[in-house]
């Protein structure tokens, strides 16, 4: 704090909630989670292999979708387990991770695929396997995101963009070497500044040991004033509506960076989590939160020139580093404000509204924050995360609804016990008695990178008392 | 000695851990829109915790104003007066709660 207040932030080291040496076996114990008051938290199930999203069938049937990826360059099966008394059973499986999000409508499963490896999907799996929408360019940083069916029986989703702030760099380095000429795509022409940004170049070391990239091309391309880039939909940081049977994609809205929940106020409002920029790679914005935005059709969200509504300058500063400018000559709109600003570095992800008395709250979102992964995204002094938020999204206030009991915060094995590791999904029931809580499992930042635990993965379930 | 002995003191203050917070709402939305994504509740995150650390109100003020350290100033096109002084009675109330 003091070195803080005297302006030697550069000093402390990272606090992130990931930054853990050795990690045991999980625990598992709900008693370790602190709720507000009249609520109690249940484990449905555990040992789920990097569990991304719930969902639930016509008879009350409890479905999870396993990632089968994990940052990190971690790979397996992404596929939807049922989950029974005697464990979860595999009613769907595919081959292209990840599958990072899924949901339940008229007897079949909408899911968000990939494109780690492969261009992103969303598929309609019922007996047999209808795709929706493909050639979606989510092959960079982020992934094709949601599903989730509107009032109106249509599919939405979300594409996050393929860099941290429009420039693909080092920090990018494990996919530009699977898909060397990807970059960003916008969804309307833009016209460029021509700033160019100076990046290590260890993708072919042997040409130059440096490059310099510009804004949405690939890396080690630079670009020039009044050089415009051509949009075309499917694009990146978008939110999407396909009819469900995979007729007319339309672009709702884009300018997000990474609209990783989606969901619908019981009005009929959509909303999307958006997780905001990091302090990484050769265009670093410091102090981004995460944004809870309310999806105004046509309306561009403000990627990569505006951080919550505000244009980017000297507010953004990282420290140490250069004051991040525009990249864009002419902005396509003005960017609304957000309904909500979340933890910087916190990873505000799935999120469902509340609709019932029975739960209370009716019309709040309740919100998972994965949870920091510094210092691969900044330095935090705090773990930022971990828990469950309740955001009223008429007045932006935010409260905590579920977090690990402690004298600070973070993940059970960071602090002890055996509650939330990392919640990076909330849905209510079809009832909405019941709020769901999807924990990916322990996934920690070491020297050597990313290492999330597969099989460590818990779905909890909070109730009224 | 004071503040070492303070900032010992868990700085957890959100509604599952101490109870709901039903003074200075005001302040609280005030917060919420400026200072919640670094100081989350009022605990650690991007920046440092607030919640147990007896700044007194001047210095936030002064601090909020004209930034310091990694934080940005934030004038009064930000913020107004007005805010402002709901906000350094919310972190005061938030110390207490």
């Amino acid at each position: 704090m003091l070195l803080a207040a005297l302006g030697c932030y550069g000093l402390l080291r990272s606090e992130g909630g990931g930054q853990q040496r050795a990690v045991h076996a999980r625990e598992v114990d709900p008693a370790d989670i602190a709720v507000v008051d009249g609520y109690r938290v249940e484990v449905v199930a555990r040992g789920l292999n990097f569990p991304a999203g719930v969902t639930f069938d016509d008879s009350g049937g409890i479905y999870v979708v396993e990632a089968g990826y994990a940052y990190g360059e971690k790979f397996d099966t992404p596929r939807i387990v049922k989950v029974a008394p005697d464990g979860p059973r595999v009613v769907a499986s595919g081959e292209e991770p990840p599958w990072s999000g899924v949901t339940w409508h008229e007897g079949a499963f909408y899911v968000a695929e990939g494109g780690v490896r492969a261009e992103g999907r969303v598929l309609r799996i019922a007996e047999q396997t209808t795709v929706l929408a493909d050639h979606l360019p989510s092959m960079g940083d982020h992934h094709v995101d949601g599903p989730v069916v509107g009032p109106d029986g249509r599919v939405y989703f979300g594409i996050g963009t393929a860099s941290n702030a429009g420039v693909v760099a080092m920090d990018d380095v494990s996919w530009v070497k699977r898909h060397a000429g990807f970059h960003d795509v916008p969804c309307e022409d833009v016209e460029l500044r021509g700033d160019n940004f100076k990046s290590l170049n260890l993708v072919s070391p042997g040409v130059r040991l440096s490059t310099w990239t510009g804004a949405f091309v690939p890396f080690g391309t630079r670009t020039v004033r009044g050089q415009v880039v051509e949009g075309r939909v499917p694009c990146s940081g978008g939110v999407f509506r396909v009819d469900a049977d995979g007729t007319d994609l339309q672009l709702v809205a884009w300018g997000f960076r990474n609209p990783f929940g989606l969901a619908f106020h019981p009005d009929g409002r959509l909303f999307v989590t958006d997780n905001g920029y990091d302090n990484k790679g050769s265009r670093p914005i410091f102090g981004a939160g995460d944004w809870l935005w309310e999806v105004r059709e046509g309306s561009w969200y403000g990627f990569p020139d505006f951080v919550g509504g505000h244009e980017v300058g000297s507010f953004h500063k990282a420290p140490g580093k250069q004051a991040p400018g525009p990249l864009l000559a002419r902005h396509p709109g003005t960017p609304p404000s957000p309904a909500a600003t979340l933890p910087v570095h916190g990873s505000a992800d799935g999120f469902d509204f509340s609709r019932s008395d029975a739960f209370g709250f009716v019309g709040q979102a309740f919100i998972a924050a994965f949870g920091d992964m510094a210092p691969a995204v900044g330095k935090v002094m705090s773990p930022p995360g971990f828990e469950v938020l309740r955001v009223d999204v008429d007045t932006g206030d935010i409260e905590v609804f579920a977090t690990n009991r402690g004298r600070v915060n973070g993940p059970a094995s960071r602090i002890g016990g055996g509650g939330f590791e990392r919640p990076v999904a909330a849905r209510f029931d079809p009832a909405g008695r019941a709020l769901y809580i999807v924990d990916y499992g322990v996934f920690t930042v070491t020297r050597t990178g990313l290492d999330a635990r597969p099989g460590s993965g818990v779905l909890w379930r909070v109730v009224r008392e | 000695m004071i503040w070492l002995l303070l900032a010992c003191a868990s700085a957890r203050r959100s509604e599952p851990i101490a109870g709901p917070m039903t003074v200075e709402p005001e302040g609280e939305r005030v917060f919420d829109r400026h200072c919640y994504s670094c100081h989350p509740g009022g605990e650690g995150g991007l920046g440092p915790t607030l919640n147990n650390r007896p700044l007194p109100g001047f210095l936030v003020r002064w601090q909020v104003r004209l930034g310091l350290g990694a934080m940005p100033p934030h004038d009064r096109h930000h913020l107004s007066d007005e805010e402002l002084d709901a906000l350094v009675r919310y972190v005061r109330a938030l110390r207490r709660h």
